[in-house]
């Protein structure tokens, strides 16, 4: 029985997982992310990859929204600029994965921390008006693309990583699990370390109050800019990593739903959360398979259904999403903590 | 009493919890299950059509024929997306009902993908590896671009209410099978029809000719080549003019064009947004200005949306809907079976006979006694040299250099309210 988490020294204060029970959950999430592509068929592999660099992308939105407290609905437009880098990058350059996807992201921080600027004299819904402007200016560029010189439609090379053919006997959604993985993993570890650093003490002093970050000696713009350049780099890994995993990009891929879809991924995940970031990112995944594969279920047993059921599935996805925030507003991140501290705290949970 | 207030809280917590825990265990037993009956977008289901069917109600049995399909019902095309659907689902019914091929019957398994390109690869994933389908019929432009690399590593033979010409080369694209007249050919022979028109109308001068364009790679695919042609033909760049998605409004996009002072207007979009352009156009008195609608805005529904400002638009119909035998048949179907198709004819004959197309390849490789594997089929059809669509389509063929079914088409006109042919078939080589 434990009435609340106490430190007696700052080496337990400053740990990651301090509890064993933290500590035997994550051995088993390894171990799962591990074992899972072994007995996986390409579908899942397909599904887990999908949620993986959604994953990715929605950290990176979280560092900006969650933590920082900056809105931004121009994520889909830092996206192509990732994916559209890195296969101009793979394409033109004839550079190798291993280095066209880092210098795509380098180049989506810089776009972003520029698409950044005007957070500077700008807030809330303003700023939010403001990077939907960005959103739209990539995209034109992009349908534009004769304006600087790239086709509607990008086909990259075949993925390869020193050497190995990562398309070898269709293993490509296999081996991009991996590739996936580790740049997730590379993430979540970077940015659960950023929030213990100043940057991100800052990011989050920014959130909570501006002026009175700015009288403790924080420079505002300094680490808006910052924050934004995070933000966009992950969504420009998000975005490079599509591209050499699909081959072939269209802006189709980036529009401004895209954009609205990873905002409500944190928002369901919970905004300022790593791992909620990465619930938001399965949940709004799954949802639209869940209910497909529930719909084909259910067709198979009542055929009338089966004209409504595009439009049931359109319907059922907006209404799972309103009841969820109705129920939980704080997000999937906050339902499972209510879970662990009753468990934790059972019989006497409260 | 604030504790029993809490009490609730939680209990309607672990309901949520309960719930989403149950549906991910739904999605886990349905997803790796195998499908147990043919699911199709629509009705009406293979058993409803073999009643209607008079004498021929040769159930067909025997191991299913696995195929593929994604459909936009809810999407921005949803419009011509929808009755071509039902043209696909019901030639699948109808052939069922008379047997399937050779006996054995075709099991469809489709879904909705709303025209968005991550949803149309995820579903063509399970399709192709958990229900183990061996062709494939998809839909947009954009995400048959997106599927291409891995249509040729699956080796599933794939035809696309597409018909961009970027995946009519075999070279590249080995499995993309394109079923009509590509875009590009279309607005070739369209913009030849308009330079004859021009020439017919006394004028000594070189037309100018503008394109309306859904924004999209759907929209974009016939611009470079009907550009290239209109240029060699002696007419200046067409200008281009993208319609944005969802607009309610025009105006501005045909004022453009009005101070171009373009003579023909060549739309590639769907129905619903051309009607708009053209009530429109109507509006600014653009009277001397000649529309021409390529494919998916070529159909009935343009004209009850537009009423009076459809007429005289001309069409470039691949798949002629009015007055051939094929298109009879189809339409036979639905009228007997009572597939409502929204009065959308064009498009639901297209559905109908790109799928007969499709199956043909399969047909042959039965025929063959050769298994069904998609090398098989993709070679079967390569064999199709002057089938024929009973009129609907030209006679067509593919090999293994060319995957353009036709280049052939007649071109149509509204007139009285109704699509009436206007030319015999014209092609563009």
């Amino acid at each position: 029985m434990q009435s609340g988490i106490f430190h007696t020294q700052y080496a337990g204060d400053m740990s990651m997982r301090p509890t064993w029970p933290m500590r035997w959950r994550i051995v088993v999430v390894i171990l799962f992310v591990l074992l899972f592509p072994w007995s996986a068929d390409r579908y899942w592999l397909t599904l887990a990859n999908q949620i993986g660099i959604a994953a990715i992308g929605a950290i990176g939105l979280n560092i900006l929204v969650g933590f920082t407290g900056q809105i931004s609905i121009g994520h889909g437009g830092f996206l192509a600029v990732g994916a559209y880098s890195a296969g101009l990058l793979a394409t033109r350059a004839g550079l190798p994965m291993w280095l066209s996807v880092p210098l795509a992201s380098l180049t989506t921080a810089v776009v972003g921390a520029f698409f950044g600027l005007p957070s500077a004299r700008l807030k809330g819904l303003y700023l939010a008006i403001a990077t939907l402007a960005a959103q739209e200016i990539i995209i034109w560029l992009l349908t534009h693309g004769d304006v600087i010189g790239i086709a509607e439609s990008l086909s990259l090379p075949q993925p390869t990583l020193f050497g190995l053919d990562l398309t070898a006997n269709g293993a490509t959604d296999f081996s991009f699990y991996w590739i996936i993985l580790v740049c997730l993993a590379g993430t979540v570890i970077f940015t659960s370390n950023l929030f213990r650093s100043r940057a991100g003490r800052a990011f989050v002093a920014i959130r909570d109050q501006d002026i009175a970050a700015q009288v403790i000696g924080v420079d505002l713009v300094r680490y808006k800019l910052l924050a934004f350049a995070t933000s966009s780099f992950f969504a420009g890994l998000a975005g490079a990593l599509t591209a050499h995993y699909r081959g072939i990009i269209s802006w189709e891929r980036f529009t401004v739903d895209v954009s609205i879809l990873y905002l409500s991924m944190i928002i369901i995940g919970g905004l300022g959360s790593v791992s909620g970031s990465i619930y938001g990112a399965a949940f709004i995944t799954l949802l639209p398979a869940l209910l497909n594969n529930i719909g084909r279920a259910m067709g198979d047993t009542i055929p009338q259904i089966n004209i409504y059921l595009p439009y049931v599935q359109q319907g059922a996805f907006g209404l799972a999403i309103v009841l969820f925030l109705i129920l939980e507003p704080e997000g999937i991140v906050k339902l499972w903590r209510d879970v662990k501290d009753y468990f934790r705290l059972w019989p006497f949970s409260y | 009493m604030k504790q029993s207030l809490q009490r609730e809280k939680l209990g309607v917590r672990y309901g949520v919890v309960l719930v989403m825990a149950l549906l991910a265990l739904m999605l886990a037993a349905c997803g790796g299950g195998q499908p147990a009956a043919p699911a199709g977008g629509d009705e009406p289901t293979a058993e409803a059509g073999g009643e209607q069917q008079g004498g021929e109600t040769t159930e067909a049995s025997g191991e299913p024929i696995k195929v593929g399909a994604i459909f936009d019902q809810t999407g921005p095309t949803a419009d011509v997306g929808n009755p071509y659907s039902q043209g696909i689902v019901a030639f699948v019914a109808w052939k069922n009902a008379n047997g399937g091929i050779n006996g054995r019957p075709i099991e469809m398994i489709s879904s909705d993908y709303s025209y968005q390109v991550p949803r149309a690869e995820e579903l063509y994933t399970q399709y192709v590896t958990q229900d183990q389908v061996v062709v494939f019929s998809g839909w947009g432009t954009g995400d048959t671009e997106a599927l291409k690399g891995k249509i040729s590593q699956d080796q599933i033979p794939f035809i696309s209410a597409s018909l961009s010409a970027n995946l009519a080369d075999p070279a590249e694209t080995p499995y993309n099978f394109l079923v009509g007249t590509t875009y590009s050919d279309q607005l070739i022979i369209a913009q030849e029809w308009a330079l004859e028109d021009w020439a017919a109308k006394g004028s000594s001068d070189a037309p100018k000719f503008a394109y309306m364009i859904n924004d999209s790679p759907f929209g974009q695919s016939p611009v470079p080549d009907g550009t290239a042609h209109a240029e060699a033909n002696g007419v200046e760049a067409p200008l281009e003019v993208p319609m944005p998605r969802g607009a309610t409004d025009l105006t501005a996009q045909l004022t453009q064009i009005q101070d171009s002072g373009s003579n023909y207007v060549f739309f590639q979009n769907v129905s619903s947004p051309v009607a708009l352009a053209l009530q429109n156009a109507q509006a600014l008195g653009m009277e001397d200005v000649q529309f021409v609608c390529m494919n998916w805005c070529a159909n009935e529904l343009l004209i009850s949306l537009a009423g009076e400002a459809a007429e005289s638009v001309v069409g470039a119909i691949p798949f002629d809907p009015v007055g051939s035998e094929g298109a009879a048949e189809a339409l036979d179907y639905a009228t007997a079976n009572n597939i409502d198709i929204g009065g959308n004819a064009g498009p639901y004959v297209q559905g109908w006979w790109a799928m007969a197309i499709l199956m043909e390849g399969v047909q042959r490789t039965l025929d063959n006694g050769e298994e069904l594997t998609g090398e098989n089929i993709k070679a079967s059809l390569e064999t199709l040299s002057g089938f024929d669509t009973k009129g609907v389509t030209a006679p067509v063929s593919f090999s293994e250099t060319d995957h353009r079914a036709t280049r052939s088409l007649r071109l149509f006109q509204v007139q009285d309210g109704k699509w009436a042919p206007i030319t015999d078939f014209l092609s563009a080589e």
